[in-house]
């Protein structure tokens, strides 16, 4: 049945409107943007329905375990409290003990690892020595089924190095380099 | 940057002495060499100003005031915070024993620290009157931030985020003489004590 109101006086009728206005958006539940303040939550992009969230009734188990739990600062970390775990002894960089002279050059090396001196000159010599290989070789897959002996300027041959190859290098034959 | 006197009037004045007749009874050539129009190069940063302190005569019965060598290295391609932890170790140490420490560290900052260093001790040597270069040690060694520049970083699906590349200064002080023994480290009893005494210095107010 319809409802028939009798015309009632212009201030009662507004408030009659604006009553009518609520009751429509009550039953039509409408997600409108211009919204107040509301709760807001650390979740991913789609939330739960209001209706299965209800109907769950434990709150976080179920099929939306961890949705609403996701682990964020709560405060700022002051500068006090990162200087503590900074400067902390186990961060800072620890004195190394284990340096010594390298008896051959003198420049300081590690116990355990070779001098990088005297590596780097014999990396140099070597370097040599295989660039006088490639010379007498000229070019790749070319290297005999034979041993090789470098002599330095002034040396023969020993009777040992019979059927060897022998390389060539012109000057003086480095202290740490023996010769058999 | 302005120059100290305007370029117009340096351009008169100079064409005004560059007459020929002039040159030709004179005789002399005026060398442009000695005048120099540019302003100071770069502006001098407070560390480097303190080499220039110049102290007075030291008076016969004074202890003698070891050498200071301050110096610097401005704008290093490094984080302030990562080279913060180098200049920590090497503080306090001689020069010696801190040149083996940063030439066996792996961090990038050690190179350059160990090239300022032994900058530092050339100077010390040839400039300042030290006698031994070994006879030196590090009094402070400080970081400070550099200029900062932004630039971005490309990520997939068109996203992008902006990067800061940071950039430090090194400062470093050396004086001359062996490093100062290492501080004892303060046991529970001194720190009892210290309470005691302070709770002592109390005083009563309006008291009689």
């Amino acid at each position: 049945a319809l409802l028939v109101f009798p015309s009632p006086l212009p201030p009662l009728r507004a408030l009659l409107r604006r009553c009518w206005g609520r009751l429509e958006r009550g039953l039509l539940p409408r997600w409108d943007l211009p919204w107040g303040p509301a709760l807001a939550v650390q979740a991913p992009g789609a939330l739960p329905e209001a209706a299965e969230g209800a109907g769950e009734g434990g709150g976080e188990p179920g099929a939306w375990e961890g949705v609403l739990w996701m682990a964020a600062p709560k405060k700022r970390r002051t500068i006090e409290v990162n200087r503590c775990r900074r400067r902390d002894p186990r961060k800072l960089i620890k004195v190394k003990r284990n340096i010594d002279v390298c008896p051959e050059c003198g420049h300081l090396k590690l116990k355990h690892v070779l001098c990088g001196y005297c590596y780097a000159k014999v990396k140099a010599e070597t370097r040599q020595i295989r660039h006088e290989i490639q010379k007498q070789e000229g070019g790749p897959f070319k290297a005999p089924t034979v041993e090789t002996v470098v002599l330095y300027d002034g040396e023969q041959p020993s009777e040992k190095d019979e059927g060897k190859r022998i390389i060539e290098r012109a000057r003086k034959r480095p202290s740490w380099f023996a010769q058999n | 940057s302005s120059p100290r006197f305007s370029l117009a009037g340096w351009a008169r004045g100079l064409l005004g002495w560059a007459r020929p007749e002039r040159l030709l009874t004179s005789g002399r050539v005026f060398p442009l060499s000695c005048i120099h129009t540019s302003a100071p190069l770069e502006k001098l940063g407070k560390w480097e100003k303190k080499n220039r302190i110049v102290y007075p005569p030291q008076l016969p019965g004074e202890p003698r005031r070891p050498a200071e060598i301050y110096h610097c290295r401005r704008e290093i391609k490094y984080s302030k915070d990562k080279m913060w932890y180098l200049a920590k170790l090497i503080k306090g140490m001689s020069i010696d024993q801190a040149l083996a420490q940063l030439e066996f560290s792996d961090k990038k900052g050690a190179k350059v620290i160990k090239e300022v260093l032994l900058e530092a001790q050339e100077m010390a040597v040839r400039k300042h009157n030290v006698e031994f270069k070994s006879n030196l040690h590090i009094a402070e060694s400080l970081t400070g931030r550099g200029q900062y520049v932004k630039q971005i970083r490309y990520h997939g699906k068109g996203m992008f985020g902006i990067m800061r590349l940071s950039r430090c200064h090194y400062f470093v002080k050396l004086v001359e003489g062996p490093p100062p023994p290492p501080e004892p480290p303060k046991t529970g009893f001194d720190q009892a004590k210290e309470y005691v005494q302070e709770l002592r210095n109390r005083t009563i107010t309006h008291s009689l």
